[in-house]
């Protein structure tokens, strides 16, 4: 078809159905943000680190979750505990700092204790406030200590160490249960020994975080990079499947990755991950954010924090076992960063791609739609690789919380179902 | 040859590397290099407590990987270093100087994102330190290791070019 005028355009092109395409509205618009910061961010488990970050008592990390200032730590018995990293008393942030730790005391507080500079309110490991300066002179009987411990939020360390939290104190899923079993693929692997993270960059990307989740989730863009078409594009890599799971995750099937098709590459044999077969990759795309790359000898972990419509924060963290070799360690930093890295050949191409894609869909262009309608399927049925069933799964789940159909988001999620079927 | 004549041909080896860096002439730059040479791009993560290794690899390693560049979709957008040799540390007996250099790399978007919009404008891209170490002696100061140690982190899109 020769290229199309104004109207045909605005249509649907061929015979796509409704589910299978999105309004590229959806990653542009600041209320529907806003809807999802409140409908998703703050209903959901995310991880915000890892466990090897606190790897000593009184150790402290600081994240955002949902625009909240979260505070992980290590208490003296070793539990991890999450708070908001927030002083009852002024609102203060209590910890500025990225991580350290609380065994020595801050310049106005004691050792072993968490102290808000501002006025040196102190709290112990469990958020238990356990000092206010001058409190009886200052609010005699009407407020003490019991009164104003931290806001604590639910924790739990799950999957391979990593540190998961939800500011929804009435979810009513555990961890595992939020997962619906998309962690089955690699949790053998994950759980096979104590992990540590050896890598950690973070990037901000002039995109909406769903464009980042969609490229993790669909396989199609492999075009995009040389070393993926040159080491996989084979039989077994077209066979790999693309698995729903409850909750919007999914997962991507495996296959041997022949590294050293790939010039100066090698075998990632000598360290794979345990119970991982050798040179294979699984992944996981957890809703509504995260992703879980094990390749070979490293995993691959990403958690997007967004910060506006056209704006997102990706955590990248790679891992290996924490009982490496510093030899080991250094080979494995090699195959994570020579893909994955800031300076890797395959993470460069896929933040290029989402960033010319974002700038095509400012909130005052003309709404366009984005097509998520490849359905490639084996001899089973089942969807393969280039299927993009994963999208597809990923926006049942978001249309579902946000009471909105993804092809219309004007329309609601009901009414698109009924209009769809 | 004087230790000051030696120091001067070294900070001249670091400048015109930096213009070659500047220019994608990665031939030429690694001509400036000996057959050992080792390349790291290295930052210490607060985050995390760690010292991480983003790239790393000898001669050969970047040789293939500058070759392979046209295969990859890149980010074209120029960057342009503003090196200052800070201090060369000649060891005469073992025949090399260490060096420590400051350096700012700015980006000039060309067609990283928009280019109808962005293209032209300049932006640091990162900052850091060139710790060098010279095979000094035999003529030409030829880079034995080059360390890259970053002060910026976020890194935003990345780039496929050694730093």
């Amino acid at each position: 078809m020769p290229a199309r005028n104004g109207k045909q355009w605005a249509n649907v092109p061929g015979k796509l159905g409704s589910g299978e395409y999105v309004d590229s509205r959806i990653y542009s618009d600041h209320a529907i943000f806003e809807e999802e910061i409140s409908k998703i961010f703050r209903k959901v488990w995310m991880p915000v680190c890892h466990e090897s970050e606190l790897p000593d008592p009184f150790c402290f990390r600081t994240t955002t979750l949902a625009r909240e200032p979260i505070m992980v730590v290590r208490g003296g018995d070793n539990v991890v505990r999450a708070f908001l990293n927030v002083c009852p008393h002024r609102g203060n942030m209590i910890e500025n700092r990225p991580s350290g730790s609380f065994e020595e005391g801050a310049p106005s507080g004691a050792p072993k204790h968490m102290t808000c500079m501002f006025h040196a309110w102190q709290f112990d490991m469990k958020g238990n406030c356990v000092h206010i300066s001058r409190a009886t002179e200052g609010y005699q009987d009407r407020l003490a200590c019991s009164d104003v411990g931290l806001r604590r939020l639910r924790c739990e360390v799950k999957y391979g160490g990593f540190v998961w939290v939800t500011l929804d104190d009435g979810i009513d899923q555990s961890v595992e249960e939020w997962a619906h079993g998309a962690f089955d693929c690699m949790q053998k692997s994950l759980d096979a020994e104590p992990l540590e993270v050896f890598h950690y960059h973070k990037a901000i990307i002039p995109c909406n975080y769903k464009l980042w989740h969609d490229t993790n989730s669909e396989f199609y863009h492999d075009y995009l990079h040389y070393h993926n078409r040159i080491t996989g594009f084979n039989d077994s890599y077209f066979a790999r499947k693309n698995i729903g799971f409850g909750n919007g995750h999914i997962n991507v099937g495996s296959f041997e990755v022949q590294y050293d098709q790939y010039e100066g590459f090698e075998s990632r044999e000598e360290l794979s991950f345990p119970y991982l077969p050798t040179n294979h990759w699984e992944m996981i795309d957890f809703f509504p954010g995260v992703n879980f790359n094990l390749r070979g000898s490293a995993l691959r972990c990403d958690i997007m924090t967004p910060l506006g419509p056209d704006k997102v924060m990706i955590e990248f963290r790679g891992l290996g076992l924490k009982s490496d070799t510093p030899e080991e360690r250094l080979t494995r930093q090699r195959h994570h960063n020579s893909i994955w890295g800031p300076f890797g050949r395959n993470l460069h191409e896929d933040l290029l791609a989402v960033s010319t894609q974002q700038a095509t869909m400012s909130e005052w262009a003309e709404k366009r739609r984005i097509l998520h309608g490849r359905h490639e399927t084996d001899a089973d049925g089942d969807p393969t690789i280039h299927d993009e069933e994963g999208m597809r799964h990923f926006y049942k789940e978001w249309g579902r919380r946000m009471d909105r159909w993804p092809g219309n988001p004007e329309m609601s999620y009901q009414k698109g179902q009924e209009k769809a079927a | 040859m004087s230790d000051q004549l030696v120091i001067e041909d070294i900070k001249n080896t670091i400048y015109r590397a930096s213009l070659y860096l500047d220019e994608c002439r990665w031939a030429d730059w690694l001509a400036l290099c000996h057959e050992d040479f080792y390349y790291a791009i290295r930052a210490f993560s607060p985050e995390i407590n760690y010292d991480m290794t983003y790239l790393d690899g000898h001669r050969a390693d970047l040789v293939s990987m500058t070759e392979m560049l046209p295969k990859h979709n890149s980010d074209h957008s120029p960057l342009a270093r503003h090196t200052v040799v800070y201090t060369v540390d000649v060891n005469d007996t073992q025949g090399t100087a260490s060096c420590v250099s400051s350096f700012a790399v700015y980006q000039t978007q060309l067609d990283g994102i928009n280019s109808h919009v962005l293209a032209g404008e300049s932006n640091i891209f990162l900052v850091g330190k060139y710790r060098d170490i010279f095979r000094i002696g035999t003529g030409q100061p030829l880079f034995l290791q080059r360390v890259v140690q970053l002060d910026t982190r976020r890194l935003d899109k990345g780039t496929h070019w050694p730093i």
